[in-house]
């Protein structure tokens, strides 16, 4: 069971670590976003193998559902999205030296960690006798109204604001925007356009009926 | 299905195997099964709404292949398979092969957490209504991905509708839920759906309630309007008719799927009907009890389950059958209301649809979230929980008082802001023709 174990864990972890290089090394963006989000999903399949499904969920529910398609609208707003022809910041021995010392910054980082890191870890508990596993949703829901019921409220309610914000922000640009004329209410109105108001225009006077009405051509002959 | 393998394979045929054998045999199995099952679910419900919906427009509808052109769908599949594969020569060659598969897979994965009958779901997670909304929303993914790649502009356009349309619809959706899971107080469909044991009022509200599997959330206040909001919210997201905006055939062709041909459409259209089957069921497992109703507890007492390992199989056969035809014909009850509202309604325009989830919706549920606290509050909490007054009371009473309280919060607040919404949606009606001619004379001059 763990060598099954093991071999899942291996190959999550090259689907997350290979998709993460993809994202920094492919050029089209729309390709590293679409990589980044294969990268999210793996690392929910890791809490998933890890058990604590909420975490996984949520997640899934949140990256991949949510903050990449955040991402890819905020592409499809952008102009260069295949890449080619952009002109790299370093090349040459440069890029080398540069990743170096990326490399180097980050060994700074994770060495000691790695040293100063316990590894011989319990086995995971087995079938025979085991102690009831923690409902991980009920703990974490506990905490929330127990002991940190101050963050768990300011949070809330910052994100209730939110949201109440958007829809009268929502609430307030119609109010202002001008309706779009029906097919018909536009039809009406050119006709309308065309014989001039009995006292604003007086005879003799052409009406100002071609570009008053916003229709174009395929629609008038229809 | 763990239960019944390893009673066959350990105990019946004395194979002894180890426990993770028999989980990996049963898993399997089910996978095996919802594989099979889910495509014929949609070559099905294919034919149903096509009859469906030919009766209601006074036609006969598929008629021809088979006895009543019951093997139209299968007809329709193969000409699907035999169509040739066309892809665009300015698309993204990989995107465009890899949309219909990101927009399929998670339709599959849903079936996951889905009970079909007592002690027959595939995983119980201990977060499975999450994890069923949580999944449905990658499928958004694959529809941008459909219409980034495809470079055309209807592409383009109905993937950015369909995206638009699912994230908003999927708060008030998640919103419904929530008063759920607060009513029972778990994540586990499994036990959603054992606590709407009893007769109209549910064992877990009033314990002395006879069980006839009847005590469905849809009979309370708090149920009957989160029903009413996940189904609208579930119409948006299976966009079934008044919200099939991102298809609209009449504005933008086919949405995304406009430069798909071939098995790679026929892949978008199976992940729908299958979605939509899923929307149908999971409603039925939260608001109508999934597979309970009369008798499936009584048969599953005796049968082989966790608690009860010494059963007798052949109720685990009854109960299964009696179980899964409970929900299937839920589920095809309200597919068939999906059907009908499309035979009624009009497509909505896209600011209308905004409109009603974002200023109607998402208002309704958070207080139908109110009206939860204050139903749990007064049938579960005692003392300990700083509620004193309702100490004395019968549970009968508690569960009346509770009635009445949120039923006149929610069909207020229905009232309040059915007003709001339609003093709303009033000024931006029909437009006086002659004033703005006036005005926009008045500009040109």
């Amino acid at each position: 069971m763990a060598t099954v174990i093991q071999i899942i864990f291996g190959l999550i972890a090259a689907l997350v670590v290979g998709a993460a290089v993809m994202v920094v090394t492919v050029r089209n963006v729309i390709h590293a976003a679409l990589w980044l989000i294969a990268c999210f999903f793996g690392v929910g399949a890791l809490y998933m193998l890890l058990e604590a499904e909420f975490l996984a969920v949520v997640q899934v529910l949140v990256y991949v559902g949510a903050i990449s398609i955040l991402i890819l609208f905020a592409i499809m707003l952008t102009r260069q999205v295949t890449g080619e022809g952009v002109r790299q910041l370093v090349g040459g021995w440069r890029l080398w030296l540069t990743a170096a010392i990326s490399a180097l910054l980050f060994a700074v980082a994770i060495v000691p960690t790695i040293i100063s890191h316990a590894w011989n870890l319990p086995a995971p508990p087995g079938p025979p006798g085991t102690p009831e596993p923690l409902d991980g949703v009920a703990e974490l829901g506990r905490a929330f109204v127990y002991e940190f019921l101050l963050q768990f409220q300011v949070a809330g309610v910052l994100l209730t604001v939110a949201l109440i914000g958007a829809i009268v922000i929502a609430f307030e640009e119609r109010a202002r925007r001008r309706r779009v004329l029906t097919l018909a209410e536009e039809h009406e109105l050119r006709k309308r356009l065309a014989q001039p108001a009995p006292m604003e225009a007086p005879a003799g006077e052409p009406a100002p009926a071609p570009r008053a009405a916003p229709i174009s051509e395929g629609e008038a002959q229809q | 299905m763990y239960d019944i393998i390893d009673a066959l394979l350990n105990r019946a045929l004395g194979f002894g195997w180890p426990g993770w054998v028999i989980a990996l045999i049963s898993h399997l199995a089910v996978t095996t099964l919802l594989f099979v099952i889910a495509p014929l679910q949609m070559l099905f419900l294919t034919y149903y709404e096509r009859r469906a919906i030919a009766r209601m427009q006074d036609r006969i509808g598929p008629n021809r292949v088979g006895p009543a052109g019951l093997f139209q769908p299968i007809a329709d599949g193969v000409k699907m398979f035999t169509k040739e594969d066309i892809v665009p020569a300015a698309a993204d060659k990989w995107v465009h092969f890899l949309a219909p598969c990101v927009v399929v897979a998670p339709t599959m994965l849903m079936f996951a957490v889905l009970p079909w009958g007592p002690g027959m779901v595939p995983v119980d997670l201990s977060v499975g209504l999450l994890f069923f909304f949580a999944i449905s929303s990658i499928s958004a993914v694959g529809l941008l991905m459909a219409g980034l790649a495809s470079s055309n502009k209807f592409a383009l356009l109905g993937a950015m509708r369909a995206v638009a349309q699912m994230v908003s619809y999927e708060i008030p959706a998640v919103l419904s839920l929530l008063a759920v899971v607060m009513l029972t107080g778990t994540l586990s469909v499994v036990q959603v759906i054992e606590a709407q044991a009893g007769l109209f009022i549910s064992r877990a509200d009033v314990p002395g309630i006879p069980d006839l599997g009847l005590g469905w959330f849809i009979f309370t206040p708090v149920g009957f309007l989160a029903f009413v909001v996940f189904f609208i919210a579930a119409l948006a997201e299976g966009e079934r008719t008044p919200f099939d905006i991102p298809e609209a055939d009449s504005e933008i062709v086919a949405g995304y799927m406009t430069e798909y041909s071939g098995m790679k459409f026929g892949l978008f259209y199976l992940a729908q009907y299958v979605l939509n089957f899923l929307l149908c069921a999971i409603a039925a497992v939260i608001f109508f009890g999934g597979w309970q109703g009369p008798g499936v507890n009584w048969l599953y007492a005796q049968a082989i389950s966790p608690a009860n390992p010494d059963g007798n199989w052949v109720f685990n056969v009854l109960a299964g059958f009696l179980g899964v035809f409970y929900l299937l014909a839920k589920t095809y009850a309200f597919f068939f209301v999906m059907v009908w509202v499309r035979g009624a309604f009009p497509r909505l325009r896209v600011d209308q649809l905004m409109d009603f989830g974002w200023k109607f919706l998402i208002p309704l549920t958070l207080v139908n979230i109110v009206s939860a606290a204050i139903w749990v509050a007064l049938l579960r909490w005692g003392p300990e929980q700083g509620i004193t007054f309702t100490q004395n009371w019968a549970p009968v009473l508690r569960w009346g008082v509770a009635f009445v309280v949120t039923l006149a919060v929610n069909v207020g607040a229905y009232i309040a802001l059915a007003r709001i919404f339609a003093a709303a949606q009033a000024g931006q009606g029909r437009i006086d023709l002659d004033e703005y001619r006036d005005t926009l004379t008045a500009t040109l001059r």
